[in-house]
């Protein structure tokens, strides 16, 4: 369970299995093309998946469908939606909600990850830290649509601790609304991380740790100055994998806000449904998610390609 | 395993605190919405939470008599573990050239498969029920099977072939000085070697497959093809507003199994959730 990255150069390493791990085939025709063979159907699924949506997307964009009735309009759609106020504002909530929830999730699932790995119960700990990840998504969604709005559970809490005094109406005001959409996400999503974060933690070598502890070093010293920047690589994996998960936020849109109110909490992957499966504007929710598929590919090549390529080994 | 130590007294009171005042976080909402599923409707939405039940079975009757919940069971069941068996016949192939090939172009094909994962459902929702509709696989389960596959397709291909990466070649050469072929081996030496992988990769690809929502509520658009996670939504609407406590029900009939599985893979689990990036 040692994280190898850390104690072996990947360069040599890898330079070293690739010599060791060239094949005999029978013939050059088979030695070429057997590894294609092997990788060809599951790409070949994946391409008919994402290659048709995407040429999909792009074509239906340059129009403006009305059922079944398309009518060309050229470039209209991208025109009209990087002028569209409620387009921006989906992906100013996107990165308010995400990036809060996201910031929040890192801090909690770090600090109780480092209190976690040294306990004797750790195991314990970590099937109880894990259980929120494991309700469907929809649950998780009624489960706070319930405490928050309709069984007014948080605000009795909040009211028997005197911090507020009349019952809140949660989907009334921005932060509000915003507010129980990070908690549900926070909720949910923080496992995910933690048991990440844990599995790194319990992973590094502990030699290490009693020689600074034995140097009279103190345990926050021992976490800022050796944990922490051990497990670079792993924290930046397991970020950018959340916080891609968080721009596509949904389920919990659908169900516990709906946008509300004044569009606050609506996020892009609600707004491309609102306008393609609510108002049918198929041609205009094709152009926001070209727009959004053009984000995606920019953040795969970078962020994901870097944060895979340190984090592995 | 860490062993028991202590890093000075105060820390040690500090992180019980900490470690409590989370479990109470993670598992208060779980008791009481567990709660929920066993009280009569009028006592949910009230003025005032009553947060001691009246035992009551109502959800229970409800579920059995007005919602069809083996229907919703079958298309979970049907289109999850398909789902499943599709993406370990065309991962396994895959997972083995990516991991053991030299080939033009690895390298990006095996970024393209991984970045499939990243792709946000809306962006791909609105074709892909364009493309359902049009080969008339609207509201079926056969749908939902494929585009599961599809979803969980990368993250499946990725975690074998971490754990293919860690098979020691040795093995494989034996083989082939034997005369074994390259699917002998494969089937017979590289397969059972990764097990713990390829059970890891399905357990993680089954959850994510019961939790998707977005693409069975669009597919699904009749309530033939509902899976669990879609139905409870529809619990929802209709002048009876939304019956938790049969919400609540569900939700833990669903919850249960899939404790069992992640208990079961629960020392391969952050390995997994990072596509073996992070091996631990």
């Amino acid at each position: 369970m040692t994280y190898s990255s850390t104690t072996t150069n990947p360069e040599a390493a890898s330079a070293a299995s690739n010599a060791s791990r060239k094949l005999r085939p029978r013939s050059a025709m088979s030695r070429t093309m057997f590894p294609y063979l092997l990788v060809g159907p599951a790409v070949a699924y994946l391409l008919v998946i994402t290659l048709y949506p995407g040429i999909f997307a792009i074509y239906q964009s340059l129009f403006v469908v009305r059922f079944v009735s398309w009518t060309w309009a050229g470039l209209d759609n991208y025109v009209r939606i990087i002028q569209d106020r409620e387009f921006w504002a989906a992906l100013g909530n996107t990165a308010i909600i995400g990036g809060i929830s996201l910031t929040l999730q890192t801090i909690i699932a770090m600090t109780v990850a480092f209190f976690c790995y040294r306990d004797p119960l750790v195991r314990g700990w970590r099937i109880i830290f894990l259980m929120p990840m494991l309700f469907m998504p929809s649950a998780v969604a009624f489960i706070w649509k319930l405490a928050f709005n309709d069984g007014r559970v948080i605000s009795d809490l909040l009211m028997s601790a005197g911090i507020v005094s009349s019952n809140v109406d949660w989907l009334a005001s921005v932060w509000l609304a915003r507010l129980t959409l990070i908690v549900a996400d926070v909720w949910q999503w923080t496992p995910f991380l933690f048991i990440i974060f844990v599995g790194a933690l319990q992973g590094q070598d502990e030699e290490i740790e009693e020689a600074a502890r034995l140097d009279g070093a103190s345990w926050s010293s021992i976490f800022w100055n050796i944990s922490l920047p051990m497990m670079r690589p792993v924290i930046v994996v397991a970020v950018t994998l959340r916080g891609i998960d968080i721009t596509t936020m949904f389920t919990n849109v659908y169900i516990m806000t709906q946008g509300t109110p004044g569009g606050a909490t609506e996020t892009m992957s609600f707004f491309i449904y609102r306008q393609g499966f609510r108002m049918f504007n198929f041609g205009y929710a094709s152009a926001a998610s070209v727009l959004m598929l053009i984000f995606t590919v920019f953040v795969a090549q970078t962020v994901v390609k870097r944060a895979f390529r340190s984090g592995k080994s | 395993m860490a062993s028991v130590r202590k890093s000075g007294g105060e820390s040690l009171l500090l992180r019980y605190l900490v470690l409590g005042a989370w479990a109470i976080v993670c598992l208060a909402p779980i008791v009481w919405f567990f709660t929920i599923g066993f009280r009569p409707r009028t006592e949910i939405i009230v003025p005032k939470p009553i947060y001691w039940p009246t035992w009551s079975l109502d959800a229970w009757r409800l579920l059995i008599s007005d919602w069809p919940i083996a229907l919703y069971l079958r298309n979970s069941v049907l289109a999850v573990a398909g789902s499943v068996v599709i993406d370990l016949v065309l991962a396994i192939p895959a997972a083995y050239a990516l991991a053991r090939y030299e080939f033009r172009g690895r390298e990006d094909i095996g970024f393209y498969i991984l970045s499939t994962r990243m792709m946000a459902p809306a962006i791909v929702a609105v074709p892909i029920f364009f493309l359902f509709k049009n080969i008339g696989l609207l509201d079926s389960v056969w749908a939902l099977m494929l585009i599961y596959a599809a979803i969980n397709l990368s993250l499946v291909t990725w975690i074998i072939r971490s754990y293919m990466l860690d098979i020691p070649k040795e093995l494989e050469d034996a083989a082939r000085t034997d005369g074994a072929g390259d699917m002998t081996i494969l089937w017979e030496i590289i397969i059972p070697a990764c097990l713990p992988g390829i059970i890891t990769a399905a357990v993680i690809a089954a959850i994510f497959a019961i939790n998707e929502f977005l693409f069975t509520l669009l597919i699904a658009s009749t309530s033939k093809a509902y899976t669990m996670s879609v139905a409870l939504a529809n619990f929802t609407g209709g002048s009876d507003g939304v019956i938790y406590n049969a919400i609540a029900l569900v939700s833990f009939l669903a919850f249960a199994p899939i404790l069992i599985l992640v208990v079961l893979i629960q020392k391969h689990l952050s390995r997994g959730l990072t596509m073996g990036a992070v091996k631990g």
